[in-house]
């Protein structure tokens, strides 16, 4: 009879066990069939899948009194599936899937024995103990044969509670000897705390070694010395005091590999001089515009770029002004802003002032009318000059917006008080007169150092890679861009042809031993009055270089430049 | 665990040749073989349980008890029983195990392939397989070493693999698939359970031949 009430169970196995991988066990129940719980109701029926034959087998040796199944070693073979029903006396069977099983998968291991602790050591502290925990594996396992591999996890908890908790901190060292197992337990965590801070300070020690030792190379690598100027092709030696000769005679063509001369170029029937402004060269980036002066400083230092390219011509597309037509050119452009207007160069009149009549044409495009124009700015000079007398240079250092040019001091006291002339008379012209001044006075302390290569007759040209311009550009720059403005002489007879010779030798500025001025922007003279003063008109602003009207491509440098003698004179 | 572990095969021999490696003693190279089927058996049976976990549903699971039936190697003369092993002289149990290494490095490599069509392969599971892949190799060749060690016998070309005892190709079923590859997985950490007990058989006699029986 049964429950009505409480489901039907039907005779199953509970477990199957293997001790020692050799023999395994299987008990059942009769569930709530109680009719057949006396011994012999149920019989056990196994079957071992293994070729050839698979059929059913009963139980090898029945243990009733346990509801028992064993199976014996003759009777067990591993890694192969056994499958074990319950039978009645009818023949009923009651079989399920999940009582097939392979022997290596049911077993489960006797519990070692003879487990053991020994005290070893207590720390001063009392808090601290290294204890030694040892046992023996179970000796229905025959681990020692290698039939069966155990393994072992220590668990220890509190007397009064019982949750059981594996062994995980501290040192734990196992020392496993032939079928006992012995298990150390030590632990010290301040030992470890030391051995960190020791590390650590030890590396410090060793990293304060290395740097007071190599500290000259630290020094050398962390800050670099800063490389000393240079010109291309020129050994900068020569710029020192006392080898003036050496040096024109390497900026001649004779000398010079590296310093090509370009023809120049004119429109023959305008008196004009051109003035090209170097700019970066196509393939590099101009992104930074602000860096133009050390671009153009290094392009004139020749540093990267090849020979033949020394000047990028960078044009507006229009030129706006009184001979717009003639002075049109294909341009290249070069990434200047927008708002740059074009930098009016200042040319100076080479040669003596009482041989011939200067005049400086100068062409001042306000670019407030189109932001995008560049614009050419000519000037002219006329008649041969000679520059032999002249060894000395005054450098344009600013080109205030108004139009006045601002004159850097140059080697003598005389020229200082010339452009300090020039400079009161601009000061009134310019938009932005602190920045000037301060540059000026920049420029005042330090003798600047311009080196403008000239050909006197104008046949001739120097790149700009002759030009050196040795100087720093000045933190504060209102002026943009420029480094160079190469003024070319115009000659009385225009030569298309270009030579290579120079005939009179262009001259540098040997003698100012520091090598710092500042790149100036520069202005255009506009017209020498009588008294032989420049009168400069200061453009709003500077950059986008003049364009060369008709051959961009070749970039003519016309070179020139005001002596000190000369604007001595021209002061006076 | 030390999955780096290499066989230290020092010698490169021509076939054919009959002389020993003087390199590793013979019980090393037992202990190192030894360790090797001890990584493998452990890699394949975490690899088992994770295919099982991942693309197993679990009214399938316990079918891998009757999976014994359908082990590849079940044709191989490979004795099953403790008492059976026990009888089995050196060389057979050798041999057992190199006829079971030999006969499941193929089945490993397309087992390896055959992952990279799940969608959702575990990457350890692909990472374990692979290199459960490689070391059956590296283990072939310690118990071919080993053979020439300890049976004297020189380098015999013949090799249980040529018995083509797996043959596979694509079930169109997917869950079909599914299940020859859990089966393959079940099989072969079956397998390489034995291979272990073999050689620790094998270790037990040499260290004390009349205890291990």
């Amino acid at each position: 009879t049964s429950n009505s009430g409480s489901p039907l169970i039907e005779p199953h196995f509970t477990e199957c066990i293997s001790r020692n991988q050799e023999t395994f066990r299987c008990w059942w129940s009769p569930g709530s069939f109680h009719n057949l719980s006396s011994p012999g109701a149920l019989r056990v029926f196994y079957l071992k899948k293994e070729p050839p034959t698979s059929q059913w087998k009963e139980c090898p040796e029945y243990i009733h009194s346990n509801r028992e199944c064993f199976f014996d070693a003759h009777h067990t073979s591993i890694w192969i599936t056994y499958c074990v029903q319950l039978r009645t006396q009818n023949n009923i069977t009651y079989f399920n899937e999940d009582d097939c099983f392979s022997v290596e998968n049911i077993v489960r291991p006797d519990p070692p024995v003879s487990l053991n602790w020994t005290l070893m050591t207590i720390s001063p502290s009392r808090i601290n103990y290294d204890v030694m925990v040892n046992w023996e594996s179970p000796p229905t396992a025959d681990v020692r044969l290698g039939w069966m591999r155990l393994e072992y996890e220590l668990q220890y908890r509190d007397r009064n509670t019982t949750n059981w908790e594996a062994v995980t901190r501290g040192l734990v060292v196992i020392i496993i000897m032939m079928s006992s197992v012995s298990f150390c337990f030590l632990e010290s965590p301040v030992h470890l705390t030391l051995v960190f801070v020791f590390g650590t300070v030890g590396i410090l020690i060793l990293i304060m070694l290395i740097v007071i030792s190599q500290q000259n190379r630290l020094m050398i690598f962390l800050l670099p010395p800063v490389p000393a100027p240079k010109i291309k092709g020129i050994d900068s030696e020569l710029l020192k005091k006392g080898k003036l000769d050496e040096l024109n005679f390497m900026l001649s063509s004779g000398g010079m590999d590296g310093l090509p001369i370009y023809a120049p170029d004119f429109y023959q029937d305008e008196p004009w001089v051109e003035l090209m402004e170097v700019n970066e060269t196509e393939d590099v980036d101009s992104g930074e515009k602000e860096d133009n002066r050390g671009s153009d400083t290094q392009k004139l230092l020749g540093q990267s770029q090849p020979v033949s390219q020394h000047i990028n011509i960078s044009c507006s597309n229009s030129i706006s002004g009184p001979d717009a037509e003639s002075a049109q050119a294909t341009c290249y452009n070069t990434d200047l802003p927008e708002e740059e207007t074009l930098m009016l160069m200042a040319t100076l009149l080479p040669g003596q002032p009482d041989e011939e009549e200067t005049s400086l044409d100068t062409v001042e495009r306000s670019s407030a009318s189109e932001t995008d124009e560049r614009q050419l700015i000519q000037t002219q000079t006329r008649g041969p000059q000679t520059w032999v007398n002249t060894d000395f240079y005054a450098q344009v250092s600013n080109v205030m917006p108004s139009g006045g040019v601002v004159l850097s001091p140059g080697q003598q006291l005389r020229i200082q008080e010339s452009i300090s002339a020039a400079e009161k008379e601009t000061k009134k012209k310019r938009k932005e007169s602190e920045d000037s001044e301060e540059s000026e006075e920049r420029k005042q302390k330090e003798p600047q150092f311009q080196l403008l290569v000239v050909d006197p007759e104008g046949s001739a040209y120097s790149t700009e890679s002759s030009i050196q311009q040795i100087s720093t550009p000045p933190p504060s720059s209102p002026m943009p861009g420029e480094g160079y403005h190469i003024i070319h002489p115009q000659p009385v007879e225009p030569r298309p042809a270009a030579t290579t010779e120079v005939n009179q030798s262009p001259y540098i500025l040997p003698d100012s031993p520091q090598f710092f001025a500042p790149v100036a922007d520069y202005t255009v003279v506009q017209d020498l009055d009588s008294h032989h003063s420049l009168l400069l008109n200061l453009p709003s602003h500077q950059t986008p270089p003049p364009c060369l009207p008709q051959h961009p491509l070749k970039t003519p440098m016309p070179v020139g430049y005001i002596t000190p003698d000369l604007l001595g004179n021209l002061s006076q | 665990y030390i999955l780096t572990v290499s066989m230290p095969l020092d010698c490169k021999e021509e076939p054919g040749s009959l002389t020993r490696c003087p390199s590793i003693s013979q019980e090393k190279l037992l202990d190192r073989v030894i360790h090797h089927a001890e990584l493998i058996y452990r890699v394949s049976e975490e690899s088992c349980s994770l295919f099982e976990e991942m693309f197993i549903p679990l009214p399938l699971r316990l079918q891998s008890n009757q999976a014994g039936f359908a082990c590849i190697t079940k044709t191989l003369p490979i004795p099953s029983s403790k008492s059976e092993i026990e009888q089995i002289s050196d060389k057979w149990l050798l041999h057992s195990v190199l006829m079971l290494v030999q006969s499941w490095i193929e089945p490993l490599v397309y087992l390896q392939t055959t992952l990279d069509r799940y969608d959702n392969a575990p990457e350890m599971l692909v990472n374990k397989t692979k290199w459960v892949s490689e070391k059956l190799v590296s283990l072939e060749q310690g118990v071919v070493a080993l053979i020439k060690k300890m049976l004297d016998e020189g380098t015999f070309t013949t090799t249980y693999n040529e018995q083509g005892l797996f043959q596979y190709d694509t079930l169109p079923d997917m869950l079909e698939s599914v299940m020859r590859d859990y089966t393959l997985l079940s099989c072969f950490k079956k397998d390489a359970h034995k291979m272990e007990t073999f050689l620790k058989l094998l270790k037990c006699r040499q260290a004390d031949k009349y205890n291990c029986a």
